[in-house]
């Protein structure tokens, strides 16, 4: 067994403040982490900060970054016209065009400076860790070394997982890491078995204290009851889902509950709904946290995740969930902790709410149990130990 | 109340809060307590989470049920702002009434071919329903029929 010393991680995208996503946050703290614990860790990256424009924002080169060497390169031209029609295509279900597929990969984020890297100097890296795998980059990186790449592909149920070269992403890397069991399952009934080997790893979290009573004191809110969701506003997140459903449980309900957003993304809120929603924006981390302790309960309405790292966070910050049950993951979070309830429809969200809103010790109750399932499941212990052995058994 | 689903030292079993809370949901519903146009309406993004559910065409019908007709009738008419509220109302009604006429004729049409364009999704399916059983059935009886002849 060949210990994995040096180590690269490739994502398209380089977490460092600012709106990012769940993936690129993801990764970052992985590659940070095997560093303190003593591998050699290089991130290669592209000069991106926006996901929908791609352009090169950060000017290329070397920075160390956390004790690992970050490297960034240039995005590649891309016809983006084609690729979103190419998007549209797929998005519109029913069974895709091959050339549909091909547009759509050629004209995803690419970096030929990155693949060359990767090319001369790949046979330098014991392993190649790259993800998410929505993006072209993923796809062309691990062609180049796939008996070396370990994919952690944060794979939701989405008409992209359903195209050719995605099945052939997953049967083309030498291991996979999965961020929880429900998402290793949507990979083998997606792409059957047997699969390269692989474990559910996930993201430790390191604890914090918040103060929910403080944060409630600042906004003036001593008894305003409200749920709270953190994180990018948009459609595909349930955003929108979540507004309808608030504005018809407080004019059904009469019940003054409210909703407190943070993150970024544009809200078109309904009239019915003006002042009944308070939104944050961008905050600090500990801001973030007051706020989620201070929640009735912590609303995930997002039916596309592989982990829910801000679930995570509410139940750190004794927060319970309230989460929708078509996301496989966070059901089967929120049950294993006992942390959180789960809706499918209106009328279940409707009755859940009530629920929790009348009965403050049992919410405490779940909150608690939440958070004893982060620190057991989730310490960084925990997950590098998982990961590293993956890392170290893949060779 | 608060004790109802507390399970030893786990804490709560929230799989099983959430079969009560299912089951209070499907009374309630037999019930009509959730035949309300809001609930309709705010289902409006969640159909496309429930597409491969196998109920869910039935629930979706039953969305579009309660939503399903413009209400044409006459409603409140206020006005938010203090000043010359009283003449602003009356500038309101006037205009509602001039309107009325139109726009009456207009959604009573409309109403009627959202109900007909209901009833036909419908009795389509409970055709394909009513056929789709018929077929289980008949499955069902010849895999039985060739397990008999197997032994």
């Amino acid at each position: 067994m060949k210990t994995a010393d040096s180590i690269a991680f490739v994502c398209p995208r380089f977490a460092a403040g600012g709106a990012v996503g769940g993936a690129e946050t993801l990764l970052r703290n992985q590659a940070a982490r095997a560093a303190a614990a003593g591998r050699r860790v290089t991130f290669l990256t592209t000069c991106a900060r926006s996901h929908f424009s791609w352009a090169n924002e950060l000017p290329p080169g070397e920075r160390t970054v956390d004790g690992m060497t970050v490297r960034f390169f240039p995005v590649s031209p891309r016809d983006e016209a084609a690729f979103l029609d190419a998007q549209r295509s797929i998005c519109a279900g029913g069974s895709v065009l091959p050339g549909t597929e091909s547009a759509w990969l050629a004209n995803s984020v690419h970096s030929e400076a990155l693949y060359e890297h990767l090319a001369s100097h790949g046979a330098g890296y014991d392993r190649i860790v790259m993800g998410p795998y929505l993006f072209g980059l993923t796809y062309r990186a691990s062609e180049i070394l796939p008996d070396r790449t370990v994919l952690v592909p944060c794979l939701h149920d989405e008409p992209f997982a359903a195209l050719e070269a995605t099945r052939a992403l997953f049967h083309r890397v030498r291991a996979i890491m999965f961020n929880s069991a429900p998402e290793q399952a949507l990979a083998e009934r997606l792409f059957g078995t047997p699969l390269p080997p692989s474990a559910v790893v996930g993201m430790g979290m390191d604890d914090f204290a918040a103060d929910g009573d403080a944060f409630r004191k600042r906004h003036a809110w001593a008894d305003v009851d409200y749920l709270i969701y953190c994180g990018r506003r948009e459609p595909m997140k349930g955003t929108t889902l979540l507004l309808d459903y608030l504005g018809a449980f407080r004019r059904r309900t009469g019940r003054d509950v409210r909703l407190v957003l943070t993150g970024s993304g544009p809200v078109e809120l309904p009239g019915e709904l003006a002042g009944a929603v308070t939104d944050l924006g961008f905050v600090s981390e500990s801001e973030k946290h007051d706020a989620m302790a201070g929640a009735l309960a912590f609303a995930h309405p997002s039916v596309n995740e592989s982990l829910g790292i801000v679930l995570l966070e509410s139940w750190l910050a004794g927060t319970p969930a309230l989460v929708h049950a078509c996301s496989a993951v966070l059901r089967d979070q929120c049950k294993r902790s006992r942390g959180g309830l789960w809706f499918r429809i209106y009328p279940e969200f409707e009755e859940t709410l009530l629920w929790i809103l009348d009965r403050p010790a049992l919410r405490r109750q779940m909150g608690t149990a939440g958070r004893r399932f982060v620190l057991s499941e989730y310490s960084w212990a925990k997950t590098l130990g998982r990961m590293l052995s993956l890392l170290d058994e893949a060779g | 109340m608060d004790n109802l689903f507390e399970i030893g030292a786990d804490g709560l079993d929230t799989a099983a809060i959430v079969a009560e809370i299912q089951a209070t949901v499907e009374r309630k519903t037999r019930e009509g307590v959730y035949s309300d146009p809001h609930v309709a309406r705010a289902e409006r993004s969640n159909l496309a989470n429930l597409k491969n559910e196998e109920n869910f065409l039935t629930f979706y019908l039953d969305c579009l049920r309660d939503a399903v007709f413009v209400d044409i009738n006459d409603f409140d008419i206020y006005e938010r702002r203090r000043r010359f509220s009283r003449a602003l109302v009356a500038f309101k009604r006037l205009v509602w009434k001039m309107l009325k006429f139109y726009t009456y004729r207009l959604w009573s049409q409309q109403n009627q071919v959202n109900g007909l364009l209901l009833t036909a999704v419908e009795s389509t399916e409970s055709r394909y329903r009513e056929k789709m059983a018929a077929l289980e059935a008949r499955v069902a009886r010849l895999e039985e029929a060739l397990r008999g002849r197997a032994s």
